[in-house]
């Protein structure tokens, strides 16, 4: 609202085509590798009129018909990415403490190009969801790093999806705070208002979907540019007159969209500009710490597996809110009689692997006795970080639609996804007929329990112990 | 005190029962009088406007001024003396917790710095924010030099492979 025709400029620019910059796919950058979805990315950034080339936010401008093809919005000024943060070296011996900014708070020495470009300098990003919403918003937080360079990236998530960012390196805080939760505490409410508005963030980016009330919240951080979901039904209505560009999803759970749901966010954030191309959309990815691997190994070595001759278990049923399942997918849980049969496939495949059960909860332990098998393995975790060193450093991993499946492909672990369905499975591993690794046995009844027991042993049957080398690199 | 006649000469004579020649009279007198009647000026402030005036005593001795006695009451209400005393009270408490906090061992103990610990309530949390923070920068630069490492060994590879 404080910069109506900054956003002007930044909206339109979504709507038109990457034909309006000559030349514009042959200057691309070398791009982050895009393997994990090529073929709908491709499609989208050689020019094809895609979701977002529809008018500028009409709450703000009723009469808005779209960009004018003859003018030039940016003006000079503005061709290209923005720079790394600007910032002279501090003098020390200046008694006037002067340019001490914070870094990324360059309010005077900014250039005008700045200002016109719209640089981001500092965004936050509202995330909501568990863990699973949160791992898929990784190449969302990639993108944004890759678009903006320099840019200082921040998080508010639940508790549960704040825990995911010890393995996400572009992020500075996360700050928890649930935006899923309808009746907040006002004292908690207007401390997290107070911390964004202290930040004064360039843009706030919500995947909650907005209703008046949430678009309330993220207006009333300060930020310059508001970027977020609505509703796509009634109880969006008003939303948009908060927000400075918003986004509607076809359903009312973002999650429905699987490994894409936040593709309306992504493709206007790589949205082109004056000298800057679409921007790739890059893979999930994740790294993993120093700490974090000693910790599971010593985890690893008290359960009892050796590294690399394991396969990991993930999907237990269970009603624990550590199963790390998404909220897209409901029927994902398998129940402990079938992957006892699974795991006994495993451990009589003569190659020396076994089974290791991921148990989100302690009560988990001795049913798992019970029903595998006394000498089986099993381990308690319970965070999402843990969880990607322990498939790091496997052979190989056997899941439902868990975390556990996005972060074996984001490792290139093989893996073995059991879906409840064909169409979940098209929905959250878009990207598993270009990958080898990575095998789909689906139910073809819709129902998870009434999978197909024998093809997930013939598949689970091709797992090869991690050879001790490739260890070593990685 | 001697000046507030000058500001309201009529109050100074107000009990008296002609009011309308006194006032002027007065301030005329401290004109007129300027070096004999300097007992003119020394009337008293007479507060009648604020509290209600009680009794006026007129004695009366020869060769002398009238020496006029008034009297006054101020009650608090009921109300005025519970706010004043909660007032107090508030006061206090309020003071106890004050400067009874100002001089705490602890807060300038080692065991309460050496943690980090700066006096605000809220260092915990800034210093787990910026331990988390630091974490990732970590991860970055880790990162980061992984790549780098992954490049160079291409280029050493492409190099071996021009030498052969």
């Amino acid at each position: 609202m404080q910069t109506p025709t900054m956003s002007t400029s930044m909206a339109t620019l979504t709507a038109r085509p990457t034909s309006t910059v000559p030349g514009a796919p042959a200057k691309l950058p070398a791009p982050r590798q895009c393997y994990l979805l090529p073929g709908r990315r491709a499609g989208l950034a050689g020019g094809a009129p895609s979701a977002s080339s529809k008018k500028k936010n009409p709450w703000l401008d009723p009469f808005d018909d779209g960009p004018d093809e003859d003018f030039d919005y940016t003006g000079v000024y503005s061709g290209g990415k923005q720079e790394e943060d600007p910032r002279p070296p501090e003098d020390p011996t200046n008694p006037y403490g002067f340019l001490r900014f914070p870094p990324s708070y360059m309010p005077e020495l900014d250039s005008l190009a700045s200002k016109v470009r719209g640089d981001v300098r500092r965004a936050c990003c509202v995330v909501s969801g568990g863990v699973y919403e949160n791992v898929l918003f990784f190449p969302v937080l990639q993108l944004l790093k890759d678009r903006y360079p320099g840019v200082l990236i921040d998080v508010v998530a639940s508790a549960r999806g704040k825990q995911v960012y010890e393995m996400c390196k572009n992020v500075r805080y996360a700050n928890v705070y649930d935006p899923d939760d309808e009746w907040p505490e006002p004292a908690e409410y207007t401390h997290q208002l107070g911390v964004m508005k202290n930040r004064y963030y360039d843009m706030i980016l919500s995947t909650k979907l907005a209703g008046t009330g949430h678009a309330l919240f993220l207006f009333m951080s300060s930020a310059r540019e508001k970027v977020g979901y609505v509703y796509p039904n009634v109880n969006g209505a008003g939303a948009g007159l908060f927000l400075t560009e918003m986004f509607k999803p076809p359903t009312t759970n973002l999650s429905d969209g699987g490994y894409n749901m936040y593709q309306e966010m992504l493709e206007w954030l790589g949205r082109p500009a004056k000298g800057v191309p679409q921007q790739p959309i890059p893979p999930l990815r994740v790294s993993i710490s120093k700490k974090l691997r000693a910790i599971v190994e010593d985890k690893c070595s008290r359960a009892g597996v050796e590294k690399g001759k394991y396969i990991v278990v993930h999907g237990i049923e269970s009603d624990s809110v550590a199963n790390m399942k998404s909220r897209g997918d409901d029927d994902c849980l398998l129940p402990l009689e079938q992957w006892a049969e699974i795991a006994k496939e495993i451990s009589s495949g003569g190659n020396g692997l076994r089974p290791l059960f991921v148990m989100p909860h302690e009560k988990h332990r001795e049913e798992i006795e019970d029903i595998v098998g006394k000498e089986t393995s099993y381990i308690f975790i319970t965070t999402p970080g843990q969880l990607t060193c322990l498939i790091n450093d496997a052979a190989g991993v056997v899941a439902t639609n868990t975390a556990a499946v996005q972060l074996a492909n984001a490792r290139d672990k093989p893996c073995v996804a059991l879906f409840s369905s064909e169409k979940k499975a098209r929905v959250f591993l878009p990207y598993a007929e270009e990958k080898k690794s990575c095998t789909i046995v689906a139910s073809t009844t819709g129902k998870l329990v009434d999978i197909d027991i024998e093809a997930v042993k013939n598949a689970v049957k091709d797992f090869q112990p991690a050879p001790s080398f490739a260890l070593a690199q990685q | 005190m001697a000046s507030v006649p000058l500001l309201k000469p009529h109050s100074h004579c107000s009990a008296l029962p002609s009011v309308r020649r006194c006032g002027p009279a007065t301030v005329h007198a401290q004109r007129s009088a300027g070096r004999s009647g300097a007992a003119a000026l020394k009337a008293r402030a007479f507060p009648l406007d604020v509290v209600p005036l009680m009794v006026t005593m007129v004695e009366h001795v020869d060769n002398q001024r009238d020496w006029v006695v008034t009297k006054s009451i101020w009650h608090l209400s009921d109300t005025a003396i519970k706010s004043f005393y909660t007032f107090y009270a508030m006061f206090t408490v309020w003071g106890i917790c004050f400067f009874g906090s100002m001089k705490d061992p602890f807060y300038d103990s080692e065991y309460y710095r050496e943690q980090g610990g700066d006096g605000t309530v809220h260092w915990y949390y800034d210093r787990q924010e910026d331990l988390e923070a630091s974490a990732r920068e970590e991860l970055l630069r880790e990162d980061l030099l992984e790549e780098i490492e992954k490049r160079v060994g291409g280029l050493r590879e492409l190099e071996e492979a021009g030498i052969k």
